[in-house]
């Protein structure tokens, strides 16, 4: 996998710089260090189970990341894109969170077509859409999009078809990939979490510890979720409308179809499985005056057949509600959200799982246009059942308290 | 009292207001009372004027690009004058359109100017930028004899109108779709020092969100 994106990389340096002017080339970056306030339990960033980024340990100033997204306008039709970020949290990582293609000729009908080659986000969120997949409402995204950010990635290609018309917007895509069979590990394993740690192609994500040494590979905690393992193409479908002075809907299917049976080696561990992961999204956008609400709602499961005749699933839910004022320089927002998981073992609950809930409320301040201060509370509770058989309290009740200085580029 | 009598015929349905021959204009506000640029305000008598005025000669009007945006938001054309698109910035735009008043394309590269486009059709026409999403502008087209836009005080002046019963229609890009632009009867007299005549507009966020650092958009 790494080779196919250091390819895809190669591949854009090759053919879109030397089509285009350097007047046609964009860089945007961000460059973010806080002060934290951690909840008193170790984060899942540190092999914990706290369902927040930072935790035990973790009070102080800390860097909160950086990251340049680099857009290239080879051609009127052709783009070359990638966001490629640093972190220190968990460990240093220099990774891609994106590099693609896009080829997206004129059309002078009300029909548009565009196609999009490489390693891409699918279009699940309508919260992220800032550099390095961050959020211009809250530092740290909804459980729905911090799981997006940790696991989900499209290696592959999508098509979009829009249609322009004059009180509304349709829009049709559809993605062919592979690489992402270990996506619904976390989920299974930790559970979701609310943290604004991004993890691109070349990075690797880890279970926590206590579940590595009863279920797994104690001395292999950590796996790479952008690799292929079984063959099999996996799909989305999204589904958008937009109209204005009423918003936008997306609904979006999505289905690694992996085989829950496979599995591979990496870095000596023979544990690492392909995970079928499927599930639905629906996300809305609507403003109200200068008040902006996204709502969004998934529903999926994610499957592995550790040995013949188990099927081990994991069925997942959240939804979130996010009202946002725009005040100018000032953008208070508020989110809440519920989350949930339920484990299956062939199909029979086993009532085993996590509920919980997460309420945000950050307060941006944007005094120039290259800086933004937030101020951001974050408080997550809620019990998993699961850590029972982890020998480990099942309740958690986490507040996590940030204060960054955003550099934007 | 010619204004009154106009007033006690005007339409049952439709609002008539009195005003003034000569210099009269109309303030276009938001509902928070902002005057509103970039609105085109027509004018258009219900019965033939005895003497209207000459057509002016077809022109040729700019439609330039400044920091990813098009300016002006709105042109206003007569049927026979021409548009050119005019780059101004230091980057590559793709100039489109596909509305049924015309459809377009241009690939303009800094500094470079577009061929004159001729517009022969009255209506409007919504443009583009293929490679900008965010940059919008739309072309007026219109016969009506008498036409203006609003400034950025939301102003528009209409210098020497002959008395008579009139239909004004105001239009911005940012009605919600669908909806009726406004439409009122208006009664020029031939008194003089008539105020301006007020109207208010329901209107959307301006969607020329221009790409943020905090919002890319691709």
């Amino acid at each position: 996998m790494k080779r196919r994106v250091r390819a895809a990389l190669m591949l854009i340096a090759l053919v879109a710089i030397p089509l285009a002017n350097a007047q046609d080339i964009t860089v945007h970056a961000y460059l973010d260090a806080r002060l934290v306030a951690a909840p008193d339990m170790t984060s899942w960033t540190r092999g914990g189970v706290g369902k927040t980024r930072y935790g035990t340990a973790d009070d102080g100033l800390r860097f909160g990341g950086a990251a340049v997204a680099i857009a290239i306008q080879a051609t009127p039709s052709w783009l070359a894109f990638a966001d490629v970020q640093y972190q220190t949290t968990d460990r240093s990582t220099l990774d891609v969170i994106e590099a693609y293609l896009r080829y997206r000729p004129v059309s002078t009908t009300p029909w548009r077509a565009s196609v999009k080659v490489g390693a891409f986000m699918p279009p699940v969120s309508l919260e992220n859409d800032g550099v390095g997949w961050t959020s211009p409402w809250t530092l740290t995204p909804s459980a729905i999009n911090s799981w997006v950010g940790e696991e989900l990635r499209a290696i592959g290609a999508q098509g979009q078809l829009e249609w322009r018309g004059k009180r509304q917007t349709l829009a049709l895509s559809g993605a062919l990939f592979k690489d992402n069979d270990p996506t619904g590990t976390l989920l299974a394993d930790r559970g979701w979490s609310v943290s604004d740690l991004t993890y691109g192609m070349g990075s690797k994500l880890r279970v926590p510890d206590a579940y590595a040494r009863v279920f797994g590979d104690p001395d292999h905690t950590r796996y790479n979720p952008f690799q292929e393992i079984d063959g099999r193409w996996g799909w989305y479908a999204n589904l958008a409308w937009q109209a204005p002075g009423y918003g936008q809907v997306q609904l979006m299917r999505y289905d690694n179809r992996a085989d829950p049976a496979a599995h591979t080696v990496y870095e000596g561990s023979a544990d690492v499985f392909a995970w079928h992961t499927y599930f639905w999204s629906l996300g809305a956008r609507t403003d109200t005056g200068a008040v902006t609400w996204i709502a969004q709602a998934m529903d999926g499961g994610t499957r592995i057949d550790p040995v013949p005749g188990l099927g081990v699933e994991t069925r997942f839910r959240s939804a979130f509600l996010l009202v946002g004022w725009n005040l100018g320089a000032w953008r208070p927002a508020l989110r809440v959200e519920h989350f949930s998981t339920g484990k299956r073992v062939n199909g029979s609950p086993t009532g085993r799982g996590e509920s919980g809930n997460a309420v945000t409320a950050a307060l941006n301040w944007r005094p120039r246009a290259w800086l933004r201060v937030t101020g951001e509370v974050l408080r997550v509770i809620g019990d998993r059942s699961e850590l029972k058989a982890l020998g480990l309290p099942t309740h958690f009740a986490q507040t996590q308290m940030q204060l960054s200085a955003r550099l934007l580029y | 009292m010619r204004w009154l009598l106009g007033v006690v015929i005007a339409s049952a349905l439709l609002a008539v207001r009195a005003v003034s021959a000569g210099e009269w204009s109309v303030r276009v506000q938001d509902d928070a009372h902002r005057p509103v640029g970039d609105a085109v305000a027509t004018l258009i008598p219900d019965a033939p004027l005895p003497a209207p005025a000459p057509r002016a000669p077809a022109a040729t009007k700019i439609v330039d690009q400044k920091d990813e945006t098009f300016v002006p938001y709105v042109q206003v054309l007569r049927p026979g004058d021409a548009v050119v698109f005019r780059n101004s910035d230091a980057t590559r735009h793709h100039v489109y359109s596909f509305s049924a008043v015309k459809s377009f394309e241009f690939v303009l590269a800094p500094g470079e100017k577009s061929e004159p486009l001729m517009l022969d059709k009255p209506g409007i026409a919504a443009v583009g930028c293929n490679i900008h999403d965010h940059m919008l502008t739309y072309l007026y087209v219109s016969d009506a004899p008498n036409i203006g836009v609003s400034g950025p005080d939301g102003v528009i002046g209409f210098p020497s109108l002959p008395p008579g019963r009139y239909t004004l229609r105001v239009w911005h890009p940012q009605l919600h779709p669908g909806r009726a632009e406004l439409t009122q009867v208006v009664q020029i007299s031939d008194n003089v020092s008539a105020p301006p005549l007020s109207v208010t507009l329901p209107l959307l966020p301006d969607p020329r969100t221009r790409m943020d650092r905090e919002h890319m958009e691709y």
